[in-house]
């Protein structure tokens, strides 16, 4: 039973019934819950990998999309990963190599929007990263641009040039390291290779010839203006990036002339510097007497893959080759400009803008040809060159024109007669196509004059045909009292350089000169002007002269020199720079002796010299030291200039060491310093040296001083018992300047020779010029006391007169000293003075003590008395000397007690006291052993 | 009295007692003297061992003396103009005059002025020739030092004129005094200038190494054999030595004294007007405006001794003793041709009657000679030889060498020992 009763109990029956609730069942599902979804959006952008563009693709994707084969795709793609590259700098770095090869292989696709589209990808590219960093994929761009270049599609063409003006703008120096290529690439863009059979007959004219394309949607003309213009920035680069084999330096913009006259500029080696560096370090074997070729010794190699090619346009015979075929294809082009504008205009030869900047262009191009081989002896080979083979056709299509492109000029200013002297503004098609007519012209004398003869080869009047015109249009453009602007300018001097170096006759070169030298006269010249035409004149004189006889000779130039003195006055302090430059050229011009400068240099010395406004002391230190160079080269130094550089010295606007450095000067002309052997010539009379050095030693003209004497400023300490002399302080820095020039003075006059004469003279002038005074200025005394001592001979007495100024002037400064507090430099220096004047001069301490008398002194006055005779019983050095004035010494002290009141004995008498009985204890010890002995 | 191996020449501008006199720079004492006239600055010089020879202060002639007989003068050269400065090369082949604005460079074997030189805008002021006679250096009050190659100014092509190898210009002022190292074409120049400055050149490529600046203005420059130090003397006196074995780049510097190198020698109270260093790079000779010569030891920077004078000191040099200077019985190899004064000999007459042709290589016809790396190389490898063979040595030569000496001596010896007996049989037998 009870099994059965277990078995149900298992199996237990759920007894469903009408109307009551349903059991759940026991594995029923609980629904009763909600769902939400989670969004996480860091979670999700972590996977990803790297950033992206707005529209979710990142780098990969772009990169990919780039083969696509649909364009719209590639020009998205192309688009976002500019964007994205732009969003994301840090995305270029790590990128670039392959940025840089798939966007360099869409230089050439078919589309045209994905060309525009990766150019400006490249463009943005070229923006972020550095030329060095571009180096390695550099080889890689550059055959795709080749590729793009010769390209047969027209279309692909156009914009290939598009990427080299990128590349052109970021990159110059990768770029013009392999100029071989790109450069018959240009020549394919505007000609096309003549077949052997067909045209052999116009071998003469190279193998090329212009193309012409109709399906370009531009003309022929501007088509070839733009590959010119291409062309004329690559080569510029090409000139420009060149490591300088020959240590030619071309100092900025002013370096024009310097590449006439190498400079060699001095390298300071260091290795870390020199592994990246272009240029090579000069090897001098066997002190370069006889010159290897290849002496330039590079620490690394050129390791490009094309470097064989890049060596192509460092030698004249290269150049030469790529010459031989662009001239004639320039001269066709010539032609064709002029024979355009001949169909155009019936009535005459106006130059349509683009023509003229096609002929711009050629110009430019040739005149950058000659620039392309590095050295100068390969320069004038090439020039050479030139002038065999081409001379005769620049004649006849360039100088034929000249006149007539004159006459151009003449009618165009009529035309925009307005506009003159304004820029003008004038709409051309394409970039570059705005050039003035004047720059056309000076262009055209550029290249014309580069091949005159040199030298000795020239025959006079062989060039004239052509050389004549040119000449008259520079004279006349520079002569014609028109503004230049400074670019013009400098090609304008460059010409009459060339022109005056080559055509050596005295006739050229005045007529040359003078025409630059009304330029030079013009007022209210920019400063960049200015300076290039002051450069001009100056290095003209010192680079040429030497050598060249004719330009020694000129007239204008030696104008030019002699009026430097005068525009150095009328400059005064306005243009540090200028007068820089100016005191340069006067200084070589007299050095070298220039007659005319010198002249001019003496007329013009006092002001030159003035010790107020005069250049010495208004121009920066640099320039004052020039100056005072100069002094060496005067001829003759008069009085009144002396009396201003006395003053100069004293003045305090010119430093102590440049102050002595003046004394010096004067004292290497004058024949008492031995130095010049020759005596025909005296350019310092000794009696003007000496007065010279007595002035600069009181430091105070005669007038000044006089001056003195009559007003009554606050600067002055009244004349007591205790200082005879009313003393007029002057201000601390003017003490210590005369203070350091007196030093200078003093060994001047050390080393004059005869010790005793030269006292003798010093003494007369004392006595003549100072002993009268009343009033006299602090640093004077100091002077007069510190030269004293240190010219007096032991065999010499000084006068009277002397002795008493002198003791006059000690016992003021004495007494000046207790009242100087502020300053110890001061204190020490008159201190120094008076103790050398008091330890070295016979007689004088004597002097000082016996005026001084107590009973004429006022109670206030005791105090400082005592103080000073403690000061030099202090002195170990003046005991001796004070010990042998014993018994005068006896009757001030006693004196002073009797006079001091005596009821209650103050400090300073108790330490005079002590002081005196100290030294006479010592002295009579002395004396006493002495006496022993 | 053993002739000391180097000498003092030195010689004042008043002449008195001597034109110019040799001292031994270790004892002070006077050896000789030259009379006759006196010296001007710079001009004081020795050709090839045998002759003395210095241009009258203010006068157109240099006076000459044989180097033993110094009593008398041997010949007075009459040039057209003062000569300023002078100098001899050290292969005794050519004579060097400053003579106003121009350098005259005569022959010494036939006494002909090669060439005139007119570069120069002033009066010289100096003229060195390098060690070895190849380039001369010429200093003038025109700021300019120019450099001269010899075999180039020799050249007999009259259509061209001569130009320097290199032109120094960085002194703003008249230059006073040049002096020229060791080594040839590869040597340094200094030069010191009135503007303060002493500048140190390269020959060969005409560039500057350093400029030193100065409180005064320098007279006079030297460098020790070694190239350690420069000496300069100031126009106040003073001589201070600049070190150049300073670490720092820099090209231009401003002389400070310190500790290491950079000193200053006091005791003169004029200008210094010579400087020249002795042989080992110990002694210091100087000469000054204040009449004294002093010898001072460099090391210590002490002055050793002052040889009083009776005029400025115009000229002083520490020279090698040449050998005929103490030998009063010897001669001079060569003698002295009569020095032209005009540039073409023809035009003088006299002279050209012997018809001799004038021979002179071209600068180009020569060898190419060893170049100075090569040399170098050879001498390295000369003495590396040397050593090996000293140090470790084949030793079966060695040995077999020293015993053929060995034998050898004993052979001398013998023959030493029979010679003696030989000799006193025959002094003895007789009696």
């Amino acid at each position: 039973m009870t099994k059965k009763r277990k078995r149900q109990d298992d199996f237990h029956k759920v007894k469903l019934k009408v109307g009551k609730k349903k059991h759940k069942a026991e594995n029923a599902t609980n629904i009763n819950f909600k769902s939400k979804s989670i969004h996480l959006p860091e979670q999700l952008k972590c996977d990803g990998s790297g950033p992206t563009t707005h529209r979710q693709l990142s780098i990969k994707d772009l990169l990919s999309q780039l083969h696509h084969y649909n364009s719209n795709v590639k020009q998205g793609a192309l688009v976002g990963l500019r964007e994205l590259l732009s969003s994301n700098p840090s995305l270029v770095e790590q990128h670039a190599s392959v940025v840089l090869t798939e966007v360099a292989a869409l230089f050439t696709d078919k589309d045209a929007a994905v060309r525009v589209a990766a150019v400006r990808v490249l463009r943005f590219v070229a923006q972020c990263i550095p030329a060095e960093r571009v180096a390695p994929f550099f080889p890689l761009l550059s055959a795709h641009l080749t590729c793009a270049m010769t390209h047969i599609s027209a279309g692909i063409q156009e914009d290939a040039l598009r990427v080299l003006d990128v590349l052109l703008e970021h990159y110059p120096a990768l770029l013009s390291q392999r100029p071989t290529v790109l450069l018959t690439n240009f020549l394919e863009l505007i000609s096309q290779r003549r077949l052997g059979g067909t045209k052999g007959d116009r071998t003469g004219k190279g193998n090329y010839a212009l193309s012409i394309t109709t399906s370009r949607s531009v003309t022929a003309q501007q088509w070839r203006l733009t590959v010119l213009l291409r062309l004329g920035h690559f080569l510029q680069a090409v000139v420009e990036e060149r490591p300088m084999e020959d240590g030619v330096s071309c100092a900025g913009g002013i370096g024009i002339w310097s590449g006439e006259k190498g400079v060699v500029t001095p390298v300071e080696v260091s290795w870390e510097e020199q592994v990246f560096s272009k240029g090579g370090i000069r090897v001098f074997e066997n002190s370069g007497a006889k010159p290897t070729l290849h002496s330039t010794y590079r620490l690394r190699p050129n390791s490009e893959p094309g470097a064989g090619l890049s060596e192509g346009l460092c030698s004249a015979e290269t150049v030469q080759g790529f010459a031989g075929t662009l001239v004639p294809l320039l001269l066709e082009m010539w032609v064709e400009a002029m024979g355009g504008d001949r169909s155009q205009a019936d009535h005459g030869h106006l130059l349509t803008e683009e023509s003229m900047a096609l002929m711009f262009q050629i110009l430019t191009i040739l005149q950058l040809l000659r620039r392309l081989v590095p050295q100068m002896d390969q320069q004038d080979m090439l020039d050479a060159w030139f002038r065999n083979l081409y001379l005769s056709d620049f004649k006849q299509h360039f100088m034929k024109n000249f006149p007539y492109s004159q006459l151009e000029v003449v009618r165009h200013k009529k035309k925009t007669d307005m506009k003159r002297g304004r820029q003008q503004v004038v709409g051309g098609a394409v970039a570059g196509g705005n050039v003035e007519p004047l720059a056309l012209n000076v262009m055209l004398c550029q290249v014309m004059v580069t091949l005159s003869l040199r030298g000795r080869d020239h025959v006079a009047g062989q060039d004239a045909d052509w050389l004549g015109p040119i000449r008259a249009f520079v004279t006349d453009a520079l002569s014609s009292g028109g503004k230049l602007s400074s670019k013009h300018l400098a090609a304008l001097l460059e010409v009459v350089w060339r022109m005056i170096v080559t055509q050596r006759s005295r006739a050229v070169t005045e007529e040359l000169l003078q025409a630059v030298y009304i330029q030079y006269q013009q007022k209210n010249l920019g400063l960049t002007i200015r300076t290039l035409l002051l450069h001009f004149f100056s290095q003209l004189y010192i680079q040429e002269h030497q050598k060249q006889p004719h330009i020694a000779r000129s007239r204008i130039l030696a104008r030019w020199l002699a009026s430097l003195p005068v525009q150095l006055v009328q400059l005064g302090s306005r243009n540090p720079q200028l007068s820089g430059q100016l005191l340069q050229t006067v200084q070589s011009a007299a050095a070298w002796g220039h007659k005319d400068l010198l002249l001019s240099l003496q007329t013009h010395a006092c002001s030159l010299y003035d010790p107020h406004e005069g250049c010495v002391v208004v121009l920066p230190v640099e320039q004052q030291q020039q100056l005072v160079q100069i002094l060496y080269f005067l001829p003759a130094f008069p009085t009144d200039v002396l009396a201003c550089l006395s003053q100069v010295c004293n003045a305090g606007r010119v430093s102590t060491s440049l102050a002595a450095m003046l004394i010096r000067t004067v004292y290497l002309r004058s024949p008492l310093s031995g130095w010049t052997s020759s005596s025909q010539d005296v350019p310092v009379r000794d009696v003007d040296y000496l007065s010279f050095l007595f002035s600069t030693l009181t430091g105070f003209s005669s007038e000044s001083l006089r001056l003195l004497q009559q007003a009554d400023e606050q600067g002055l300490l009244a004349s007591s018992a205790l200082s005879p002399l009313s003393v007029f302080t002057t201000p601390l820095e003017q003490f210590t300047h005369h203070w350091d020039v007196v030093e200078e003075v003093c060994h001047c006059l050390e080393t004059l020779g005869s010790r005793t004469q030269c006292f003798e003279i010093l003494q007369n002038a004392i006595a003549k010029n100072l002993c009268g005074l009343v009033v006299v200025p602090d640093c004077v005394c100091a002077a007069v006391l510190r030269c004293v001592p240190r010219l007096l001979d032991l065999n010499f007495l000084p006068s009277d007169t002397l002795l008493h100024f002198l003791s006059d002037c000690c016992l003021s400064m004495l007494s000046l000293l207790l009242q100087l507090e502020q300053s110890a430099r001061k204190r020490d220096a008159v201190w120094e003075a008076c103790f050398a004047a008091l330890s070295t001069v016979p007689r004088l301490l004597r002097l000082v003590l016996q005026s001084l008398r107590v009973c004429e002194l006022s109670e206030s006055e005791l105090p400082l008395l005592a103080q000073i005779l403690s000061l030099l019983l202090q002195h170990t050095q003046l005991r001796n000397h004070m010990a042998a004035n014993s018994a005068l010494l006896q009757t001030i002290i006693q004196d002073l007690t009797r006079f001091s009141g005596g009821e209650s004995r103050e400090q300073w008498l108790t330490d005079l006291l002590y002081c005196y009985s100290v030294t006479m204890s010592t002295h009579r010890a002395n004396m006493a052993t002495r006496d022993i002995y | 009295m053993s002739a000391p191996m180097e000498v003092v020449l030195s010689a004042d501008s008043a002449g008195q007692l001597w034109n110019c006199a040799v001292f031994d720079p270790h004892t002070g004492t006077n050896l000789l003297s030259y009379r006759g006239g006196n010296s001007s600055a710079r001009s004081l010089t020795v050709l090839s061992g045998e002759y003395i020879l210095g241009a009258q202060l203010g006068k157109n002639f240099i006076n000459v003396w044989e180097i033993q007989r110094k009593d008398q003068l041997q010949q007075k050269i009459v040039c057209p103009g003062i000569v300023t400065c002078l100098t001899a090369s050290p292969n005794g082949l050519y004579v060097l005059a400053g003579i106003a604005e121009a350098i005259y460079l005569w022959e010494v074997s036939t006494g002909n002025l090669l060439v005139i030189l007119n570069r120069h805008y002033q009066d010289l002021s100096c003229l060195r020739f390098t060690d070895d006679s190849s380039h001369f250096v010429s200093g003038g009050k025109d700021n300019l030092a120019l450099v001269w190659n010899l075999a180039s100014v020799v050249q007999l092509d009259s259509s061209r004129t001569p130009e320097p190898r290199h032109v120094l210009s960085r002194h703003t002022l008249p230059i006073t005094d040049i002096h020229c190292g060791l080594m040839g074409p590869q040597a340094r120049v200094a030069t010191a200038s009135i503007d303060q400055t002493v500048k140190l050149w390269e020959i060969s490529s005409g560039e500057m190494l350093l400029s030193v600046l100065f409180d005064v203005s320098i007279m006079s420059v030297t460098l020790d054999p070694c190239e350690y130090f420069v000496f300069c003397g100031g126009s106040d006196g003073s001589i201070f030595q600049v070190s150049l074995c300073s670490t720092t780049l820099s090209r231009d510097k401003t002389f400070q004294s310190d500790s290491e190198g950079n000193q200053v020698f006091k005791g003169h109270r004029n200008l210094v007007m010579c400087l020249s260093v002795s042989m080992d790079g110990t002694l210091l000779l100087s000469g000054s405006h204040d009449e004294t010569v002093r010898m001072w030891d460099i090391q210590s920077k002490q002055c050793i001794r002052c040889i009083n004078h009776k005029g400025q000191v115009t000229n002083a040099v520490i020279i090698p003793a040449p050998a005929n200077m103490f030998l009063p019985d010897s001669r001079p190899a060569v003698p002295l041709p009569r020095f032209s004064r005009h540039l073409n000999p023809s035009e003088q007459g006299e002279g050209t009657g012997t018809g001799g042709a004038c021979l002179r290589l071209g600068n180009n016809c020569q060898d190419p000679e060893e170049t100075y790396l090569e040399k170098a190389d050879r001498l390295h490898s000369l003495m590396c030889a040397v050593t090996d063979k000293s140090v470790f040595g084949d030793g079966e030569n060695t040995k077999v060498r020293v015993s053929e000496l060995e034998e050898e001596v004993r052979t001398l010896k013998k023959i030493n020992k029979d010679l003696y007996e030989f000799s006193t049989q025959l002094l003895t037998k007789p009696n």
